[in-house]
């Protein structure tokens, strides 16, 4: 991942490493830091990387935007794309309202105009790094803005929109750390016990990557509520083929996740354990596709 | 309504046939089975292929006793019970006042894996007490080992006998008794070298790679992951409700996996925990239920130093 992304995880915090989920073609990462200069280099790679597509790119700043200007200019790419104008460094407040719970869906229709934008003034899409974490602080801004990354996840796989959402490890708590990063297909947070994110625009199927065990079954739950999943056709489907392992209470929490829906779940997966699991378990309304 | 000699019964009535020859078990098993087939009652035969045909043969053409395929039901005894339940909930759904078994276990049940048979043997007095069931498990004097018989007597509450006999067996305990005893499984002679992994207090994941690091590819992939199942919910009970330290051992021979997971606690306080989904069906409890069926041999050990679940994939034998 970090060859095509371009982000150096050389730099890490106590508990994130370089195991990243494998790469997936849209380009939604979770990273948490809690060194300022990994975070700059990693900044720096994952925008030089659009920079080489043809991206325009923003750096959404918690704080003042020189500082950042003066640290994105150490890359002379960086630097004259600064100059071009097709990389800004905007304020968190001109993006997002802070101090304030995110209105996910608002938010994801300022990132669809902005990409848009950047569409329509000759560019091949829009990749931004944002500083977000004064918009977690509180719990119910971690609701509203996990919420709204899983929103913003199905929107990146439709449209050339691609975003490197950025918390500080010495402001937010691990659980914090792990209910934002568990809903991005990419993250450098190593606790991260699973992901969840968009199979495509509509929302309708999610993949499942990583392990599912009692040690996830609080965060699963809390990350289900938050994808708001809706049946299509009376069915879920959620496919698996990056989940290495789910363990009954997972299956028995999607199975009630799919009877509140009104809708039978089905979960493709290559790991006939699963089936297996799943007929010793007899629930009507889940079924394991295995597909090897 | 039931008839023969569990009239007036309720629940289960379980006997056992120890008998020293073929015409010892014919006479008993016919006359139990066309009593069953005569009193309409659903009527089944679950031996192996030679006291099968001994049966068949014995029995008139077209008797309307069912043969079900020993071998496959007892290949684990978590899924006997299963398989067993559900076949008599079908029955009674259907109308039956009483369903009339005899089964006999395959002779390799005598063998490594005889300690949780035995186990099963006890737990089904209480799992198949739901159901108007009269049941026998034949034992061949010849070729049953003595401990196993003596096994055999204290899990059958009474002997089925030539001539419509029905003895009281003296040594049967109650399997809430029978089951919190220490039983004694073999040692696996794996378990006399080095395990190539321990691990201690390890998380449920790194259980899971531990059992990933040392699969030589000699199983079926099927079967590793099926134990990486076991390992997981094994572990995660110990951590769970157990005691510190949690210690994972892991050996692998040239036709098995054999893992062992110790925490200093007294093992589960349900003394049919594994055989039968526990409890009221929360989540909790399915684990070692699971872990019972994703295995070819589960055996348990309580000692001075806490108490040890014993997973083997493959070959247990």
């Amino acid at each position: 991942m970090t060859g095509q992304m371009g982000l150096n995880c050389r730099h890490e915090a106590p508990n994130v490493s370089s195991e990243m989920a494998p790469p997936t073609p849209y380009g939604h990462v979770c990273w948490v830091y809690d060194d300022p200069a990994a975070l700059d280099r990693a900044a720096r790679r994952f925008l030089t990387a659009g920079l080489a597509v043809g991206e325009r790119l923003w750096y959404v700043a918690a704080g003042r935007a020189e500082p950042v200007v003066a640290k994105l200019s150490a890359t002379p790419a960086l630097r004259d794309a600064l100059d071009r104008g097709s990389l800004e460094v905007v304020s968190l407040g001109d993006t997002y309202r802070t101090g304030a719970v995110v209105d996910g869906p608002a938010q994801v229709r300022a990132y669809a105009a902005a990409t848009e934008d950047a569409l329509a003034a000759g560019h091949r899409g829009l990749r931004v790094v944002a500083e977000a974490t004064p918009l977690v602080r509180t719990p119910a801004q971690l609701d509203a803005f996990t919420r709204y990354e899983h929103l913003i996840d199905r929107y990146m796989r439709a449209r050339p929109f691609h975003a490197m959402c950025v918390y500080d490890r010495r402001e937010i708590d691990g659980r914090a750390a792990a209910e934002l990063a568990c809903l991005h297909p990419e993250t450098n947070v190593a606790e991260t016990p699973f992901q969840l994110y968009a199979h495509d625009a509509t929302g309708h199927r999610v993949e499942l990557a990583g392990e599912l065990d009692e040690s996830a079954e609080d965060l699963f739950g809390t990350a289900l509520e938050r994808a708001d999943l809706r049946p299509v056709g009376g069915r879920l489907v959620l496919e698996a083929s990056r989940l290495r392992f789910v363990d009954h209470r997972a299956l028995l929490r999607l199975r009630e996740y799919a009877r509140q829906r009104d809708a039978a779940v089905v979960l493709r997966s290559p790991r006939a354990a699963a089936a297996r699991l799943t007929a010793l378990l007899d629930l009507p309304g889940l079924t394991v596709e295995v597909a090897r | 309504m039931r008839t023969g000699a569990a009239a007036d019964r309720h629940g289960y009535f379980h006997e056992a046939v120890r008998y020293d020859s073929d015409e010892e078990l014919l006479a008993v098993a016919v006359p139990f089975l066309l009593g069953g087939v005569t009193a309409g009652e659903p009527t089944f035969v679950a031996f192996g292929e030679r006291t099968g045909g001994l049966i068949r043969a014995a029995l008139p053409a077209g008797s309307g006793v069912e043969f079900l395929t020993g071998g496959s039901v007892y290949a684990r005894p978590t899924a006997a019970i299963r398989s067993y339940r559900q076949l008599l909930a079908d029955q009674v759904a259907a109308g039956a006042g009483q369903i009339r078994i005899i089964g006999e276990l395959p002779q390799i049940a005598f063998g490594a894996t005889w300690d949780w048979w035995a186990r099963y043997e006890s737990a089904i007095n209480h799992a198949y007490d739901d159901f108007p069931l009269w049941s026998m498990c034949a034992y061949d004097n010849r070729r049953t080992p003595p401990h196993v018989l003596d096994e055999v007597a204290r899990t059958h509450p009474r002997f089925a006998t030539p001539g419509d006999g029905h003895v009281p067996s003296p040594t049967y305990t109650e399997p809430t008794v029978y089951l919190r005893e220490e039983c004694a499984a073999p040692a696996d002679p794996l378990q006399d070298t080095p395990p190539l992994i321990e691990l201690t207090d390890p998380t449920a994941a790194q259980a899971r790679a531990a059992v990933q690091a040392v699969d030589r590819r000699v199983l079926p992939p099927d079967d590793v992951d099926d134990l990486i199942v076991a390992v997981s919910e094994t572990v995660t009970n110990a951590l769970r409700h157990g005691r510190p330290p949690v210690r994972l051992r892991l050996w692998a021979g040239p036709d098995r996996i054999v893992a062992a997971v110790s925490d200093g606690g007294d093992g589960p306080k349900d003394p049919f925990a594994g055989l039968l989904p526990a409890g009221d069906g929360a989540t909790g409890g399915l684990g070692l239920w699971i872990t019972y069926q994703s295995c070819n041999h589960v055996s348990l050990h309580r000692g001075p130093a806490g108490f040890t679940l014993r997973l083997t994939a493959g070959n247990p034998h």
